[in-house]
């Protein structure tokens, strides 16, 4: 994969804006935005194309300069800065915003109106922001975003971590279990993290919502209606299905053995996902906000509607391949590094290197799209680039 | 309307070929490439189609993944539980009829190419060896990942135990320890090397099943490969139901009742479900959500959680971040499709203990149907 491509192009999973003292994480440098204390956030129309090219119609979040993005932009800040929204209607019904989980909300928004929300960011951590109005309703066809809080200090995501995530965070390079890797400082990068924020679509509602918004009326869409009868057709990770999304720069988890990496989770949507990583299980280090006393170490994770879940994802060199651990896999598994398997039609055939492994929901449902066409739905790619010593694998660019 | 417009996303031209693997995987067959002298070998073939019997005589057709050397007991469904010892080479000789096919060993963690998913690897055209060394001992599965919407409801799925070491000079036979009957699991335990002994096993593997599913072809709603363009809107099926899941069979370790069917299940069904033990004993039991519904696992006795999702919780050095969790009478936990917990009870008092598993629907979290069955512990 060529990751500098793709995001000189712009065209990755998710827009970002940083705010008040934090400047844009690598990964969003093309952004065109710069750090400012007060933001413009546009609530408009759009028509969002699915993974098989169907259109439909969403509300969502954007900025004034940019348009509308889907999930919204992502806000970056630090614990304690003071942060002013501008917050512009452009819909045909009232409209707000709310960080789901602590006490900041808009007051309402009316049609054509701009209101602004000054508040500030709460304690370091994974937030999901959305339209709290006709709940569910506003936040599942689309008004929904992710807010990243990073701590003033330390070498973990959190302000305060509980004395077991203080741990393995120190351990990270620094014991037997979790070697670095040769071209790495020690301990947890801040700019390795991925947000990966899950979502379902249900187009019929969608199309509800359009048709009201053609003919310049409110909505007429019922919460009750929406909760009882929903019934998802698209699943998306950062507003990406399938392929797409296991091919996004802010999906694909990268990086070689030895580089721990960061993922915050968040279900947007009304459907429980039952995420598994492949090749590694990870540290589940937050939940909702409350950094864990009990560090679990899993390969499937319960994800409800709301839901906001911290990873650490070690970048461990996958336990339990077969034979001596002490060989690098360049050595061990240079047959399967080298290997080509040839695909249809004398083409050069499908490489097996760099090793990647798939992140994928296990309520399979989440896997499909129109009903089927396994597995375009919420999946991600796990893409492990090198050995431990710092030498890469075979095609890694 | 004057409306913003969002792209699914872009495919640059040096993506191509991803995304056509993603969408069509290559196959492939034969020896493992960097192959390994096994410590313990097996065979498996797949496909094979069962008919699972309800009690009012009802059929269903199933899919599981056969034993070829133990065809008596193989042709279960679940497919046969396969117990491996700890850190042992595995060599699993897989033999795919009617079809491509993969397994994958969920939860263990070997290269792409014995990881058997077929969008970031290949497909088994024919047979191949899949190999891979357990370095964790606990509660795993195996299932197929092709078409995995279908072909993991149809019943393509088993246990896959990874035992410790036994202490020296016990006289339990194993590792592989024996289903249902003493054995040794990894435990936070710092006086005996984190390895804990059980008297009795049981197997909740819990499971749902819409019938409407079950007359479907292995390649159903799948999209079809085009060589030019592997994102072609045209190529995309446009009428399946595998978002639509509509449950009306709920199965318990392979036992299985109609959705109108409270009847509990019972010793006699299968002692691995409703497992009988002496006061002073030591009960493992081993829960797996293998459903696409969400479970909640409700028992009438004080447990303790030791384990979750094969990796035994405290034990350094990669758990030692955790601890076992006290789980008192009464007390529900929650498990999505694919989870496990492995449970450790150590009844004091004699009687028969209730044991429910509710099946919710994974979206508006309606209960759907209560599987009830018990814990019998004399004196």
């Amino acid at each position: 994969m060529k990751r500098r491509e793709f995001i000189k192009t712009g065209l990755s999973g998710l827009a970002a804006i940083a705010v008040g003292s934090v400047s844009l994480p690598h990964l969003f440098r093309f952004e065109a935005f710069a750090a400012q204390r007060s933001i413009d956030l546009v609530m408009d129309a759009a028509l969002v194309e699915m993974v098989d090219g169907s259109q439909v119609f969403h509300w969502l979040f954007g900025t004034a300069a940019s348009g509308p993005s889907f999930p919204g932009p992502v806000i970056f800040a630090t614990a304690g800065d003071a942060i002013t929204l501008n917050l512009a209607n452009r819909l045909n019904e009232p409209h707000a915003f709310q960080i789901v989980g602590t006490g900041i909300l808009s007051p309402t928004i009316g049609p054509g109106q701009t209101r602004s929300l000054s508040f500030s960011a709460p304690a370091a951590g994974t937030y999901l922001y959305c339209d709290p109005l006709a709940a569910p309703v506003n936040r599942v066809l689309g008004l929904h975003g992710a807010l990243v809080v990073s701590p003033a200090s330390g070498n973990t995501p959190y302000g305060s971590p509980t004395p077991a995530v203080q741990q393995l965070f120190n351990d990270l390079g620094t014991t037997p279990q979790f070697p670095q890797n040769a071209l790495s400082p020690a301990g947890w990068q801040p700019d390795r993290f991925r947000i990966w924020l899950q979502h379902q679509i249900d187009p019929s509602f969608n199309a509800r919502a359009q048709a009201d918004y053609l003919a310049g009326r409110p909505s007429t869409l019922a919460s009750s209606e929406l909760t009882s009868k929903f019934l998802p057709r698209y699943f998306t990770i950062n507003g990406k299905s399938g392929t797409f999304s296991a091919h996004d720069p802010t999906v694909a988890l990268e990086g070689s053995i030895g580089q721990p990496m960061l993922v915050r989770l968040l279900n947007a949507g009304l459907f429980t996902h039952s995420n598994h990583l492949h090749a590694n299980h990870f540290y589940v280090i937050a939940v909702n906000n409350l950094v864990q006393e009990n560090v679990l170490n899993l390969d499937s994770q319960i994800l409800q509607p709301l839901d906001r879940v911290d990873w650490l994802v070690p970048f461990k060199r996958p336990p339990d391949i077969a034979g001596d651990e002490n060989l690098p896999l360049r050595t061990l598994i240079a047959n399967e590094l080298g290997l080509r398997i040839s695909g249809p039609n004398g083409s050069p055939g499908f490489p097996q290197s760099p090793l990647v492994y798939p992140m994928h929901c296990h309520m399979e449902q989440s896997q499909t799209a129109a009903g089927g066409n396994y597995p375009q739905g919420s999946v991600a790619h796990f893409n492990f680039l090198g050995d431990l010593d710092g030498t890469e694998f075979p095609n890694t660019m | 309307m004057a409306t913003a417009h969002i792209p699914r996303g872009v495919m640059l031209p040096a993506q191509v070929p991803e995304y056509f693997k993603f969408v069509c995987p290559p196959s492939f067959g034969g020896r493992n490439p960097d192959p390994q002298p096994p410590t313990f070998s097996f065979r498996r073939d797949l496909l094979v189609g069962i008919d699972l019997t309800l009690p009012d005589g009802g059929r269903i057709p199933m899919w599981i993944i056969e034993d070829p050397d133990n065809k008596d007991k193989g042709r279960t469904f679940p497919s046969a539980p396969i117990r491996v010892p700890l850190n042992a080479l595995v060599n699993a000789d897989v033999n795919c009829q009617g079809g491509t096919h993969t397994i994958h060993w969920h939860g263990i963690e070997p290269t792409p190419m014995n990881d058997g998913v077929g969008h970031t690897s290949f497909e088994v055209s024919g047979h191949y060896i899949y190999q891979f060394q357990p370095r964790h001992a606990g509660t795993f599965f195996y299932h197929c990942h092709k078409n995995t919407v279908l072909h993991f409801e149809m019943g393509l799925y088993g246990l896959l135990l990874v035992d410790p070491p036994k202490p020296a000079g016990s006289t339990v036979e194993g590792p592989p320890y024996p289903i249902g009957k003493p054995g040794y699991v990894a435990a936070f335990s710092p006086s005996t090397d984190h390895v804990i002994p059980y008297d009795v096993e049981a197997f909740w593997v819990a499971d749902s099943i819409d019938s409407r599913w079950h007359t479907l072809d292995h390649n159903a709603f799948m999209q079809k490969c085009s060589a030019e363009d592997p994102v072609n809107p045209a190529d995309f099926s446009k009428n399946g139901f595998f978002n639509d899941f509509r449950p009306d069979i709920f199965i318990l370790s392979g036992l299985a009742r109609r959705k109108s069917d409270p009847t509990a299940f019972r010793a006699a069904e299968s002692p691995l479900v409703a497992p009988t033990l002496r006061v002073g004993q030591t009960l493992l039991a081993r829960t797996l959500n293998a459903d696409y519904l969400i479970q909640r696992y409700t028992l009438g006795l004080d447990a303790q959680v030791i384990a979750m999702d094969g990796h035994a919780l405290g034990v350094p050095p990669t758990e030692q971040y955790s601890h076992p969790i006290p789980l008192p009478s009464g007390t529900p936990f929650l498990l999505t499709s694919a989870m496990r917990r492995d449970l450790i009870v150590r009844p004091t008092k004699a009687g028969s203990y209730p044991v429910t598993i509710e099946f919710l629907n994974q979206i508006t979290g309606q209960l759907l149907y209560t599987a009830r069955t018990s814990i019998k512990v004399t004196l």
